[in-house]
């Protein structure tokens, strides 16, 4: 046996343009993604946790993802949803993508965005599907550090006669915000290791192509890249708040 | 005044249940297609004028279903595996991430570095060091046991806070316990209380919600967990393991003997009906356990 060095990890990185456009387009996913992810699950929490006629319902609702993404259920109806040709359905999918948008941004009049920006907007539609179903946790997250917000202080800011507004950010907001943390950071990596991504159907293909040596360079370097996306989220907080709550 | 609030409330109800139905739409809809199609007859596949609404409404593929899946004996063995190894990982888990929250030691960030990274590496990494730890379980020469096939091969990481995501638990029991004031200690402290006493007696109390959600996350991991039990279990079945090898189990114990083609567009019927059985009772479950989602909390025993 003989000892490669780092031939592989140069060879990967220099000479699979498959491989490097896929980490490029992985990273970008994640960026505009885990914001999108976070910002949707903690609105919809907060409303989740006011009072109101049908909660339970809602509530449940909410909770049917993290019952059905985890499990086996989520690839069977998937399956069973693309393979139905149903007229019905693949209407309603269709519906849900590109066009829509694009039709949307033409029928309100917004002509004059950038091409990037409306690109985005319509790979966003395109991913509603995904983006729902995959905030189940983290919403069921919040959920429950907004039960950790004492009684006293929505008192106080009621007496006080703040606003929603401003409860939200002078006291909701102080009261999650290391669950916040928590939720990029899971979020990061679920984005990141989701097996349906294309780095992780990259490296699957090369183990099954018996190129085990680049399969494994290729996982180390999707791993540090992971971490480091992780240390960074990190550090960035720890600077944001004096680092007393957080890591 | 008093006017304008009213409408303000009025106009913010309605765009919260505008927001409510057209997200939920998105969840509901895959749940609408599967028990529509879990209470019709299998020549309504082929049907193309049916889309929703089954022509020949039926009962019968639910029952072929919990029959193929063994109901009752899967059911009992999932409930003792998930409820078993979910008050055990919570347990273990907010352990772990009250030490991480409040004690100060060396090595605590390299520590904590470890559990991100149990977030990280996916089941299928520690599986096979995990089978050739509990294949021959216990310190070598002297006593091993085989403990394949038993529920301890579960039960046993999540007792030591290594179950399935149990990363993801002891991340958010150290956040959540970061942020209780310190004050709800000091008192028990001054009182002469150990850590321990103090965990079980002060903090519990004060954490129930996020117990509750660790608890519902834990049970939803085990329930819905194939992989590492088809790899531990070989005569113990669990719902999933049932849900993800249906294909067989159905035709073992349904279609044996008679020649019935099925094709895969009619399959689609027993598909459904398991995973609406799968899903089904978490479900009902979670209706119960979330009414103790209950806004704001008292924190007990804080003097101001």
């Amino acid at each position: 046996m003989e000892f490669a060095g780092v031939e592989k990890y140069i060879k990967v990185l220099t000479e699979d343009e498959k491989y490097t456009e896929y980490l490029e387009k992985t990273l970008f996913e994640t960026l505009w993604k885990t914001p999108v992810i976070i910002i949707f699950s903690l609105f919809i929490s907060v409303i989740l946790n006011q009072k109101f006629r049908g909660r339970t319902l809602a509530r449940t609702v909410f909770f049917l993802p993290v019952i059905i993404s985890t499990g086996y259920a989520y690839r069977i109806i998937n399956g069973d949803l693309q393979s139905s040709e149903n007229a019905n359905i693949s209407q309603f999918s269709t519906m849900m993508s590109v066009d829509f948008m694009g039709e949307f941004l033409e029928f309100s009049g917004i002509y004059g965005i950038s091409q990037n920006a409306e690109k985005m907007l319509s790979e966003m539609a395109d991913n509603i599907f995904g983006i729902i179903w995959n905030s189940g946790i983290q919403i069921l997250i919040f959920l429950s550090a907004l039960q950790g917000i004492p009684k006293s202080a929505r008192e106080v800011a009621e007496i006080e006669g703040a606003t929603a507004w401003e409860y939200f950010w002078k006291v909701t907001f102080p009261y999650i915000s290391p669950f916040i943390l928590a939720n990029i950071i899971f979020t990061v990596i679920d984005t990141f290791t989701n097996p349906t991504n294309q780095i992780m159907e990259r490296i699957a293909d090369m183990r099954s192509g018996w190129a085990f040596g680049e399969a494994s360079a290729m996982s180390w370097i999707y791993f540090i890249l992971i971490m480091s996306a992780v240390g960074f989220v990190t550090i960035i907080f720890r600077r944001n708040s004096g680092g007393e709550n957080n890591l | 005044m008093k006017i304008i609030y009213k409408f303000r409330k009025k106009i913010w109800s309605f765009f919260r249940f505008i927001i409510i139905f057209v997200t939920g739409f998105v969840v509901i809809y895959p749940i609408i297609y599967m028990i529509s199609c879990a209470f019709r007859d299998k020549n309504d596949m082929n049907n193309p004028t049916v889309v929703w609404i089954p022509m020949h409404f039926t009962l019968e593929i639910i029952k072929e279903t919990l029959r193929a899946m063994d109901f009752g004996n899967t059911l009992k063995n999932t409930l003792f595996l998930c409820i078993g190894c979910s008050i055990l990982q919570v347990f273990s888990c907010s352990v772990t991430g009250y030490g991480f929250a409040r004690f100060n030691f060396r090595g605590k960030n390299f520590l904590f570095a470890v559990v991100i990274m149990m977030i990280l590496v996916p089941p299928q990494v520690i599986s096979l060091p995990l089978y050739t730890e509990f294949i021959r379980f216990g310190i070598d020469r002297f006593f091993t046991v085989n403990l394949l096939d038993s529920m301890l091969t579960m039960y046993l990481p999540a007792m030591t806070a290594n179950g399935i995501k149990s990363g993801l638990m002891i991340l958010i029991f150290r956040q959540y316990f970061s942020e209780l004031p310190k004050e709800l200690e000091n008192s028990a402290y001054i009182d002469g209380s150990g850590a321990l006493r103090t965990f079980l007696l002060i903090i519990i109390p004060n954490a129930k919600s996020i117990f509750l959600t660790a608890f519902l996350f834990s049970f939803v991991f085990y329930w819905n967990d194939y992989y590492m039990s088809s790899v531990f279990f070989t005569d113990t079945k669990t719902i999933a393991i049932v849900l993800a090898n249906l294909e067989n189990e159905l035709k073992m114990n349904l279609f044996s003997g008679t020649a019935v083609q099925i094709s895969p567009r009619e399959m689609i019927v027993w598909n459904e009906a398991g995973c609406l059985i799968a899903v089904a009772p978490v479900a009902v479950m979670y209706i119960f356990l979330q009414k103790y989602f209950t806004d704001g909390i008292e924190h007990s025993g804080i003097v101001s």
